[in-house]
């Protein structure tokens, strides 16, 4: 099912919720609300759902507008951060209740809650009550409840917030596959940018009931379009600092107290006689060197594993970089720091806009 | 007066019979707690003087309790109850100054709960964290207990015999000491359950389970438990303003029997229920569920408003209440009713209460009734977590399926609440039927058990209150009340709700 929310806006009194979303999602498309706790992720999910009631705008299934409908005739499956399993209910119930109010008849809501809970690797317990199941299978009993009415749409609200990490990460690739197996149109809401960046065809990134960008997920890695992006998408985030780009020759240059790099044609004379710019690099674009590049001091060392996360200073500056954990490093020891200048991204201070995309 | 051999003396036989029970119990249970106590609360790694510990403490309990055996064999209906009997050995009795007899207690029955004591304190004095059931302690405080109280009446009795035969017993001492044993005994049962709970961890569960239901448990002994007692004491008597100059009596069942055969008691009973069950159903929790739905489901301004409205009868002093009903129901032309219907062009209306009195104590009690149930399923209704609400509409519920499928299974725990609440509530409550149709009109048209219980007991006519038959209604209306609280636990599988959940991992 197509699915396009047109200016979708909601407000309680002067606080606002969401405020003029506009996106299109295909027929099967996976696409993520991504963004901080209270920019209006939830919100505009449950417009979608039929339970709030937008202020202004549409939203329209399969070019049907359906402001309207109530959620029961939207044929929605919808999965919760807190299960929101029925108590009272076994799972069977659970998983049945949607085909019970369909009045299907019973053997064949039997038939269906077995291949949905098989699915789900539930089918053994099926006479279980929520409370006498782990998280885990909480969750698969809720997405088991949002698949067993094959619906058209499928809205996830945080579902694997409350997993432990481990757990989070099968679950995360089981919805992915299920997603793609039964190809049902699908938003999923998340604060997490790695599950966004994992799972989705495109993500929307919200701010402030804003929507920031609406981009798949390499897009907005590597063409951040606001400060905000940039500094949200991304493990470990983006340094981004004031600097300014002067021109000497035919080279530009980022220049700041104690610091000096150079950036290529293509984005220098974009901001070149701009004043002062934020400048944006990412951690694994920049690496250490020997007897070349910007000197600083190492600050802290934080291991990652697989990586070293080092805080390096230079002057009042601090820049993150990842660095091969083999390297010796201590606390206080100066570092040459090589950048690749291809990769920075340039910001106009007062919009927060990029100077490269938009 | 010359000395003679012990005087013969009847004991009164109900009396008797009480005594030679407890006596009886202690016989049994004396030696058996007493070793059991000794053997837990002295050093187990000193095995020999566990085992003469025990010894002595049979021993020394089987002297204390001697003379008891001795009180029970010569025991019968009009028994042949020699001071010895009570004392031991007795000494032979001195004449006193003024030509009584003073019967003195023997040596012996000091020396029993003497030799007890120092059984005891030895005990004590080894004492060490030991291996203890908590029943052995909670069986020595129940013993040292009933031990008090026996010999407590044993020597009023005696004392009692020998004031009628104009002799003295001299039992002071004797009693004094047997307390203090009785007090060691106590001490050493509270010193095993604290034992106990320190090596078992479930029963250590249990006390501190107990701790915090102290303070609550104090509020319902000191005003429930025993007032019921007093009142089924009370029930057993013929006190009443007829014969209020004259020492009351005992009476035994007889209100009881008096109650169960008068004419209008199945009258009673059947308004009761009907009272009970009506106003429960249509308006305690039907009206209050419908209530606390409706205001839930508009906006929260208007449902608060609402729900405001509705506690208005409550809040109103009951007199006042009731006043504004029967000015409601008058005849024209003060009736609001019959002014409205005169409008609409019906003439000649009665005075509405006394033609439809159930429909009127129904309507009153359930009025006020309401509010209970409508406050504590609203807060149980907004208590629901909204993503379960969410999830049910998502699924394809409307509202009435929603309500069916989630809300009401939800209000279980409430709705259990309010029903025994409010069962025991209308079950005890009188005053707008006596205020509203004092139980008419004609003979017992209305009138429900708590009511008769009042007139019975307190109402005054002629001076008449019969607080003994009125105790007999009353006690019953508590045990139905109780009785009910049980069921309803059952029914409602109340051990189900408080049940722990069992987390597995997947
Ligand atoms: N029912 C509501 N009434 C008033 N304000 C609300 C309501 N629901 C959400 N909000 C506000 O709207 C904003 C967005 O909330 P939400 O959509 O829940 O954020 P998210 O899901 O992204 O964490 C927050 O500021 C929140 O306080
Ligand atoms: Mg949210």
């Amino acid at each position: 099912m197509r699915v396009e929310l047109d200016n979708l806006t909601k407000r309680w009194g002067d606080v606002t919720g969401a405020d003029g979303i506009t996106l299109d999602m295909q027929n099967g498309e996976f696409v993520a609300f991504l963004g901080p706790s209270g920019c209006g992720k939830t919100t505009t999910l449950l417009m979608v759902a039929g339970i709030y009631k937008p202020t202004a705008g549409e939203i329209r299934f399969d070019e049907r507008v359906v402001n309207q409908v109530a959620p029961k005739d939207r044929n929605i499956g919808m999965v919760f951060q807190s299960y929101a399993l029925y108590p009272h209910m076994s799972v069977r119930q659970n998983i049945g209740y949607p085909l019970k109010l369909k009045k299907t008849p019973a053997d064949e809501m039997e038939k269906r809650v077995q291949r949905v809970a098989d699915m789900m690797g539930i089918g053994h317990l099926l006479a279980r009550r929520p409370a006498q199941l782990s998280g885990g299978q909480q969750q698969r009993v809720a997405l088991g409840r949002a698949l067993v009415k094959e619906p058209s749409l499928l809205l996830f609200d945080e579902p694997l917030s409350n997993l432990d990490a481990r757990l989070r990460l099968t679950m995360r690739s089981e919805i992915k596959r299920l997603q793609l197996d039964l190809g049902i149109t699908s938003i999923y809401v998340t604060h997490d940018q790695v599950e966004a960046m994992t799972m989705a065809d495109r993500i929307a990134v919200m701010k402030e009931g804003k929507l920031q960008a609406y981009a798949p997920p390499n897009e907005l890695y590597e063409q951040p379009r606001t400060i905000f992006i940039a500094g949200f998408v991304g493990n470990p985030p983006m340094n981004l600092f004031d600097a300014q780009i002067v021109q000497e020759g035919k080279r530009y240059l980022a220049r700041r107290q104690g610091f000096e790099m150079e950036v290529p044609h293509k984005q220098g004379s974009r901001a070149v006689g701009k004043g002062q710019v934020v400048v944006g690099i990412r951690p694994e674009d920049i690496s250490l060197a020997q007897n070349t590049g910007i000197t600083g001091e190492v600050f802290v060392v934080e291991p990652l594993g697989r990586d070293n996360l080092v805080d390096v200073r230079i002057e009042d500056l601090h820049l993150f970089v990842l660095a091969d954990p083999r390297q010796p490093l201590q606390i206080g020891d100066p570092v040459q720091l090589q950048i690749d200048g291809g990769k920075v991204q340039l910001f106009d201070p007062e919009t927060e806009y990029s100077l490269l995309w938009t | 007066m010359k000395s003679e051999a012990p005087a013969t003396f009847t004991l009164h036989s109900r009396l008797f019979r009480a005594e030679a029970h407890s006596t009886f119990l202690i016989l049994i249970a004396g030696p058996m707690a007493t070793t059991q106590i000794l053997s837990e609360i002295q050093d187990p790694r000193t095995g020999r003087g566990r085992w003469l510990l025990l010894a002595a403490g049979f021993v020394l309990l089987g002297c204390f309790f001697l003379p008891w055996l001795r009180f029970v064999i010569t025991a019968n209906d009009r028994i042949a109850l020699s001071l010895t009997g009570l004392q031991a050995v007795t000494m032979p009795p001195v004449e006193t100054t003024d030509g009584g007899l003073l019967y003195r207690s023997s040596p012996w029955m000091y020396l029993a709960p003497l030799a007890g004591i120092v059984a005891l304190g030895l005990g004590l004095l080894t004492l060490r964290p030991g291996r203890s059931a908590p029943w052995h302690g909670l069986f020595a405080i129940i013993l040292s207990v009933t031990a008090a109280v026996a010999v407590w009446s044993v020597v009023t009795a005696a004392q009692e015999i020998a004031q009628k035969q104009k002799v003295s017993v001299e039992v002071q001492w004797g009693l004094a000491l047997t307390f203090m044993a009785l007090l060691l005994f106590l001490i050493s049962g509270l010193v095993a359950l604290r034992d106990a709970g320190a090596q078992q961890p479930t029963f250590r569960a249990a006390l501190d389970a107990l701790d915090f239901m102290a303070p609550g448990t104090v509020l319902v002994i000191v005003f429930f438990v025993l007032p019921a007692i007093i009142l089924f004491i009370l029930s057993l008597t013929d006190l009443s303003s007829a014969n209020f100059s004259e020492p009351w009596t005992f009476v035994g069942f007889d209100n009881y029997r008096r109650m169960f055969s008068d004419r209008f008691f199945p009258k009673i009973l059947r308004n009761t229920f009907q009272y009970v069950i009506l106003t429960l159903l249509f308006f305690n929790v039907g009206l209050a569920l419908l209530l606390a739905l409706l205001t839930a489901h508009v906006s929260r301004r208007v449902g608060f408003f609402f729900r405001l409205l509705w506690l208005l009868p409550r809040i109103t002093p009951s007199v006042v209440y009731i006043v504004m009903w029967q000015r409601i129901a008058q005849q024209p032309p003060y009736g609001i009713l019959n002014q409205l219907l005169g409008w609409l062009g019906v003439e000649n209306q009665p005075y509405w209460i006394p033609e439809a009195p159930w429909v009127f104590v129904v309507l009153v009690n359930g009025f006020v009734g309401a509010s209970f149930g409508m406050i504590i399923f609203t807060s149980a209704i907004e208590a629901i977590p909204a993503d379960l609400i969410i999830a049910a509409k998502v699924d394809g519920a409307g509202d009435l399926a929603l309500i069916r499928d989630i809300t009401l299974p939800l209000l279980r725990w409430p709705l259990l609440f309010v029903v025994t609440y409010q069962t025991l509530s209308l079950l005890v409550s009188f005053e707008y039927i006596l205020l509203l149709t004092n139980g008419g009109p004609g003979l017992f048209t209305t009138e429900v058990w708590a009511l008769t219980a009042y007139k019975r007991a307190l109402q005054t006519y002629f001076g008449s209150n019969q607080w003994a038959y009125g105790a007999a209604w009353g006690f019953v209306l508590v045990v139905i009340g109780v009785v009910l609280s049980v069921l309803y636990l059952r029914v409602f599988r109340f051990n189900d709700l408080v049940q722990e959940p069992k987390i597995d991992v997947l």
